[in-house]
Formats: C-alpha cells, structure tokens, sequence
C-alpha cells in the first residue's frame, strides 16, 4: 500500500478540504445527531465473499466385530511383539478408551476373541490394520458423532461437523491433504486422555504447544505460506503469560479464539464477539462507540491490541510518541473512491497501533484523543502520587489501611475509565477520570494525615527522650549527693 | 515511697495516719533497707526485666479495654485501637516493644546469673523460679502473637502449634488442646486472649513475688566469693564489703529504667507496631516466619527430623531449669568451670546461627 503514496497524496491534497469535513463529521461526540452515518462516505462494500463450505461427509457407521473390550485377543500377542507394541498396549489401558471398553477392533477391526493371527487380523474377520488419515476422523466421528453412543459420557458430539467446518477439515475435504491436523494429532491415538487431564496434550495448559508442534513448524507451513512467530508472539503475550506462567485456565489457549474442532482465524466481523466471550463489559462498551457504528470498516480490538501479540494496554496506545506518524491516506481510505476503509497491514508494527495512525493531527478527533489521553494520563498520576503516599506513609511503619481502601476506590474508578475509552465518548471518559482523581486525593490525602502523624510522632518523641534525660540528670545530681555524703 | 522509715515513731500526717493503724515500718524498713555486697554487679538486668513487665501489666490492662477476642472482631479492634483510638499506636507499640525487650533483658539476667555462677548454693531454687518466669514469659509470647489476628499472627500460630504437635506420644493431644480444635480457629483465640491476660499473668505474678522473696531472703551474690557451705571448714576471708540497696542501689536501677524506657519510646516511635491484613485460614502467605526468638526451633526443624527438633529444645530447656541440680561443681570463678561455660558458648553460638539462618 505503501508504494501508492506518491500517487494518492497530491490527488487528495486537491480534496483534502472535503476530507477533512468528513473526518471531522465522524469525530464528533457519539450522540450528536449530526454524526449519523448518512453524512459518511462509508465504503460498506461487502469483504471477500465467503466461499461456500464443503459439508462433512456422510458419517461412517462403527466397526463391527466379535467380541469385545474384555476380549484379549490382540493385547495377548501384540504386547509380546516388541517394547513398542508393549507401550502401545499399555497406553491404551491407562486412556479413557481402555477404561471405558473401547478395545482394539473397534478402530482396526478383526477378531479379538481369537489368539490366532490368521483369525484375528483376518480380513474376512473385518481387519483394517492402521485407519488412513482421511478415514481417521470418520472412525472417530462414528461413535462420538453418535449421541446414543455418547449419552453415558456426557460429552459434545457436534465435534464431527465442526471439524469439517474448520479450515483442517476443508483442506482435508477439499484438496485431499492428509498433512492437515486430524483427529489423532492432538488426542494421540492408543494413549487419548480427556482434556480435563492435565497430562493430555490437549488439557488448556498445553493447547498452545500443542498447536505451535505444527504451527510454529516452518518446514510444516511452508507450503501454507502461513507465519510461524503465532507461538512465540503468544507465549510474552498478557494471553500467554497468565496461562502458561501463572497457570491461569482462564486465560485464553489458541483454541479460546479459534476454535479447536472448528478451528480457523476469527474473521474481522467476527472478533468483536469473539473478544467479547470473555471481554464482555467491554464489547458492551465498545458497541457503544463511534468505532463500532462504523461496522466492518472501523477498526476492531486487534486495530489496536493485536492479535497473538496483546500486550497490557496502557496510554502509550493513544498517540505516537514523539510526534505525529506519517499518515497514509489508504490506511483509512480506499484509493479508488476514498470511501473509508481499514487497511489492516498499516497495523502490522505494535508501533502503529495509535489513534493517531487514522486520525490527522488536523481533525477534530485528532484533539479529542488528546483530550481522552491527558484524561486518562492525569487520573493515573493522581492514582500513582496517592500510592506513593501510602508507600511512603507504611514504609514509616504506620498503618495505611484506610488509605489502601480509598486508593482500592480509585484504582476501581480507573479501571472504569481505561475500560471507557473504547466507547470514544470524551464526556463519559471526563466523568470517569474525575472520580478517579477525586478517590485518589481523597487516598493521598489519608496518607498525608500518615505522614504528618508519623512527624508529629517523631516531635514527640524529641520531647520525651529530653524529659527522660532531664530525670536522668536528676538523678546523677542525687547520687553524686549520695556518694559525697558516704 | 517517702515514707521516713528510719524514724521509730510514726509520721505526721496522711501517712502517719496510716502508720499508727498498720505499723507498717518495720515492714517496709526490713524490705528496703537491706545490704548488697559491693562487688554485686547484677547490671540491673533483672530489675530491668521487672519494670518492663510492669510496663506490660498497664499497656496490656489499656489494650484490652479496647480489644474483642474474635475473629470477627480481634483484627478490626487492633486496627482501631492502632488509628483510631488517642495514642492507642502508643500504647501497642510500646506492648509490642516491650515484649521483646523483656524477653532480651530475661535471657540477659540469666546469662549473667549463670556467668556469676550465682544459681550454686544457696540460689538454686531461685534459680528454678526464674526458670518457670522464662517459660512463663515465652508463653506470654506465643499466646499475644495470635491475638491481632492478621496473617502473619494466624499462620505463625498454625505453625507454633503444629511444632507442638510434634512432641512424641503427646503431640495430637496437645496440639488439640493448644487450639481448642483442629484447626486455628475462634476456639484458639478465646483461648488464647484468656491465657494471655488472666492465666499468666497471674502465674507469673505468683512465681515472681516467690523469686524477689527469695532473692530478698538470700540477698544479692557475690560474684568473687562463694557462699560458706554448711558443714564446710572455709579459709578466714576478710569480712565482705557491703553498701546499702536503698537509696544506692535502688537510684542506679531507677536510672537504668529510664534508660530503657527512652529506647521503648524511640522503637515505638520509630517503628510501631505494624499490622498484615487479616487473617485468612484460605491463604498461605508464601514466607511463614515465627518471631525471632522462635527462629532457632523453627530453622533446626527443618534440618532434623520432626521428633529430635521437637524433644532437643524440650530437653535442652529441662537442662537449663534444673541446672543448678545437674551441675555440683562448687567453683563460682569462671576461669574454673571450663566446661560450663564452653557448653554455654556453643549453645550461644548455635542458636545465634540457628536464628541467622532462620531468619534470612
């Protein structure tokens, strides 16, 4: 997009003046009736259309065969082979497979009541030997597609056609490629544990290694043409850094955003929602603001917090430092017919996630963001000043508990502020971050109170020790008295 | 105490009112007026110790006027007592600093009554009593470190008690009794706050007035002649120099207390009594730590097993109590008890570094 510049910025220097206008109409307060979108020239052009889903195929109905799980058949002579087909028997007796009497034939078939190879692994006995990749996820989905089959366990059975409905399924469906991740993947084969088992390789804590064995692979996604920086991006990421180092379930794992069965990128439509599982008061505050009305062109919450990469948000996502960037006319507005648009590249670099990246200097919004960020910029001064207060008040050894209390009510104050700013409403903002500035003086106030206490205490104190040496004086007077007498 | 005791006939006045009635100066004359030997050097440690248990008595009488032994309420009444009420700060702190310095002046005394070798004949029983003091006042300790009820009280006490647990055969019973229950709980406050303020002080004013009638019955030892042994033909010694305890002794002590009492006033000031949040049986703090002079205890568990952590200091404070019944060497100098005062070292030395290690 870069490479257009020089062609895009004398034509709209010629209708800069219209820009403006119509930047400044988009910037006015929410709330304003003159701001509704009629006065936009909001490109709402629908995206790429969505190409068709290829719909699963029909599910495969279970393996038949003799016997059952009890029979030992296969175990008898497979785990004498070798220590590999010993593991292998051995894994599937400590999964939930082997404890809930899923056995051997019913994902390869044959005859497990009989110890003799002819009879067993006889294909006249319904012998499969290893399932093929492509028929893996219909041998699973036979029975956990089933829901009669299901019902004892209490688990989803939808995962069948939410796989095929995931970008793994349709290549699988559609370009025949085996390389996709199936079924086996990530439950592993012989040895599948449920998730609930924090040794499963799909238990929450191990999701995004598990996804970074293929995905971080650059040998495996080359031929995808697909980045493999997704896990180390993560990993320092607030997402990765409160599920992988603080153990925090409820952090979000690759499969929180993507899906796992259904597993495929949120679309841009989409991630509000997708945010919002979890973020909720704050998609609800966000539904509220002028970015939203804007619709699929204005910009989402990973325009300004990332996507794999969200880092803890703070005031440094207002402004450019030190000056303002250099705008790009096409990151906001398409070259051909200057509709507005999103040009989601222009926000590759954490760098160029600002307000001012889209909004000019010039604008009326331009300001407004100041005004939002020295807002936010002096409720968190106030908030910082108080705690040092305290600080300093406690490390004198005096008790700060009120003043914690009432810093607590400022930070809550704060934290509804931060959170405001994704309605882009100034006047809600404003109101917000004056209550936190009033709850945190009245904080530093108490810990000022602290620390003149702890001065007064300090006086004192002088006052005491010269009356005690005054007494001590006193007394030396006497004994030498005493002794003169003696 | 103006009264002129040296006069046979009763005062005027207010006092001489009361004398006629009570004939209380051959009383107060036969308390006070008293000889010590001139080379007695006691340091005025005991004395100290005494006025910082005075100190304890009124601090501790204030305090309680505003506490709630709850647990609903323990915390909340300490934080008031802390910021709300009139030098109330004072008042705790100087409790809290207090405490600790009598412990310190308590160990002082029987360092220097051992190094003296005053608890040999004929002081061995006083030295006993002073035995039962210092447990006493180990118990006072460990019982008002529950009482504000913040983390670092409740889970010193969760470890305090589980320590005591540890003592063979008794141990589960007296872990249930220490707490009233299986875990730290009301049951361990209310239990606590009545031991701390009426079962020990109580104790220790008992065993206290037996120790100072003893101390006043045997006098003051001297530290470069030992006691003549009944029975015992001595070497003719020139007669012992003596001086009077009242007024000399007494204004040197009274000076030493006032030393003391400008420390407490400085800690108190300078570093008062703080408070954690309150205390919460769901939260483990990740450092427990118990007070320092538990430390020692507290770092030798951790390099032994349970058993011998738990019965060593037991049997090492048996020892000390019944010291003067275990040691019959009559030999007061300490150049010539060499092996008492070699074992004393290590002892010092060892639960110096125990305390080190478990402090850092």
């Amino acid at each position: 997009m870069r490479s257009l510049r020089p062609f895009l910025l004398p034509g709209l220097l010629a209708v800069g003046s219209l820009f403006l206008a119509s930047i400044a109409t988009a910037g006015a307060p929410a709330g304003d009736p003159a701001s509704g979108h009629g006065a936009l020239q909001v490109s709402q052009a629908t995206p790429t259309p969505e190409v068709p889903l290829e719909s699963a195929p029909p599910l495969p109905t279970p393996i038949t065969h003799r016997g059952d799980a009890s029979s030992t058949g296969c175990v008898d002579c497979h785990s004498k082979v070798d220590n590999k087909q010993a593991g292998i028997a051995d894994d599937w007796r400590a999964s939930i497979h082997g404890k809930e009497g899923v056995g051997c034939a019913d994902c390869h078939g044959g005859d497990p009541t009989s110890d003799e190879i002819t009879v067993g692994m006889a294909q006249a006995a319904g012998f499969q030997g290893v399932p093929d990749r492509e028929v893996t996820v219909g041998l699973c989905g036979s029975c956990h597609a089933n829901a009669e089959r299901m019902r004892p366990y209490q688990v989803a059975t939808d995962q069948y056609s939410k796989y095929f409905s995931s970008v793994h399924g349709q290549r699988l469906l559609t370009a025949n490629d085996d390389r996709v991740a199936i079924c086996t993947d990530c439950h592993g084969s012989h040895g599948v544990k449920p998730a609930s088992d924090p040794t499963a390789a799909v238990y929450p804590l191990n999701v995004p290694a598990l996804c970074a064995s293929c995905h971080a692979d650059a040998t495996k996604m080359e031929s995808y043409g697909i980045p493999t920086d997704q896990y180390d991006l993560y990993k320092v990421s607030v997402h990765g850094v409160q599920l992988l180092e603080a153990q925090d379930l409820r952090a979000p794992t690759c499969a929180s955003c993507h899906g796992s069965h259904a597993a495929k990128p949120p679309r841009s439509d989409e991630v509000v929602a997708v945010c919002g599982n979890c973020h909720t008061a704050t998609q609800a505050l966000y539904e509220e603001s002028a970015h939203s009305r804007l619709e699929r062109v204005g910009p989402k919450c990973w325009t300004c917090h990332g996507t794999h990469d969200v880092s803890e948000p703070n005031e440094s996502l207002f402004l450019h430092e030190g000056g303002v960037p250099e705008y790009v006319c096409a990151t906001c507005h398409s070259p051909t017919d200057q509709s507005l648009r999103l040009e989601m590249d222009r926000f590759e670099d954490p760098g160029d996630r600002r307000c001012d990246t889209c909004h000019h200097e010039r604008s009326l919004i331009y300001s407004q963001v100041e005004a939002i960020a020295g807002a936010i910029g002096g409720a968190r001064t106030a908030y910082d000043t108080a705690l040092l207060r305290i600080d300093d008040a406690a490390s004198l050894g005096m008790i700060v508990a009120d003043a914690d209390v009432a810093a607590q009510e400022a930070k809550t104050e704060l934290i509804k502020a931060r959170a405001a700013v994704h309605t882009t409403k100034l006047t809600t903002i404003s109101e917000l971050t004056d209550a936190t500035v009033a709850k945190a003086g009245a904080a530093e106030a108490l810990a000022n109170a602290k620390l003149a206490d702890s001065d007064f205490r300090r006086q004192a104190m002088v006052v005491v020790i010269a009356l005690i040496a005054l007494n001590v004086l006193v007394l030396i007077g006497l004994r030498r008295r005493l002794h003169a007498q003696a | 105490m103006t009264v002129d005791v040296q006069r046979n006939e009763s005062p005027g006045g207010l006092l001489g009112w009361v004398d006629t009635r009570l004939h209380l100066g051959p009383f107060i004359n036969a308390l006070l007026h008293v000889r010590i030997p001139r080379d007695a050097k006691t340091f005025y440690l005991g004395g100290i110790t005494l006025f910082l248990f005075g100190i304890q008595v009124v601090t501790g009488t204030l305090l309680a006027l505003y506490y709630r032994p709850t647990p609903d309420a323990a915390y909340e009444s300490v934080l008031s007592i802390t910021s709300d009420v009139q030098f109330g700060w004072l008042i705790r702190s100087v409790h809290h600093w207090a405490a600790n310095l009598m412990l310190v002046f308590l160990v002082l005394h029987l360092l220097r009554i051992f190094a003296q070798a005053a608890y040999k004949y004929p002081r061995e029983i006083t030295w006993i009593v002073g035995g039962g003091l210092l447990l006493i006042t180990i118990g006072f300790g460990f019982t008002g470190y529950l009482l504000p009820w913040d983390q670092r009280a409740y889970w010193a006490t969760v470890v305090g008690t589980e320590i005591a647990g540890g003592v063979p055969l008794i141990g589960s019973s007296l872990l249930l009794l220490l707490r009233g229950g299986a875990e730290v709980s009301e049951a361990t406050l209310g239990r606590f706050f009545g031991i701390h303020v009426l079962v020990l002080p109580l104790l220790l004013a008992g065993l206290l007035a037996l120790h100072l009638l003893f101390v006043h019955q045997q006098g003051l030892a001297n530290p470069k002649r030992a006691e003549p042994r009944p029975g015992r033909v001595t070497a003719q010694q020139p007669p012992e120099k003596l001086k009077p305890f009242f007024p000399d002794y007494i204004l040197d002590e009274v000076i030493a207390w006032y030393a003391v009492l400008a420390g407490l006033v400085i800690l108190a000031s300078l570093f008062p009594a703080g408070l954690e949040p309150k205390a919460d049986p769901l939260v483990t703090p990740e450092h427990i730590k118990p007070e320092w002079y538990f430390l020692a205890v507290y770092q030798l568990l951790k390099l032994v097993p349970e058993t011998v952590g738990v019965v060593a200091p037991v049997i090492l404070v048996t020892i000390i109590v019944l010291l003067p019944l275990l040691d019959r060497n009559q030999e007061i100098r300490p150049r010539r008890r060499p092996i008492a005062i070699l074992l004393a070292l290590i002892l010092l030395v060892g639960m110096a570094v125990l305390t080190y290690f478990g402090g850092r």
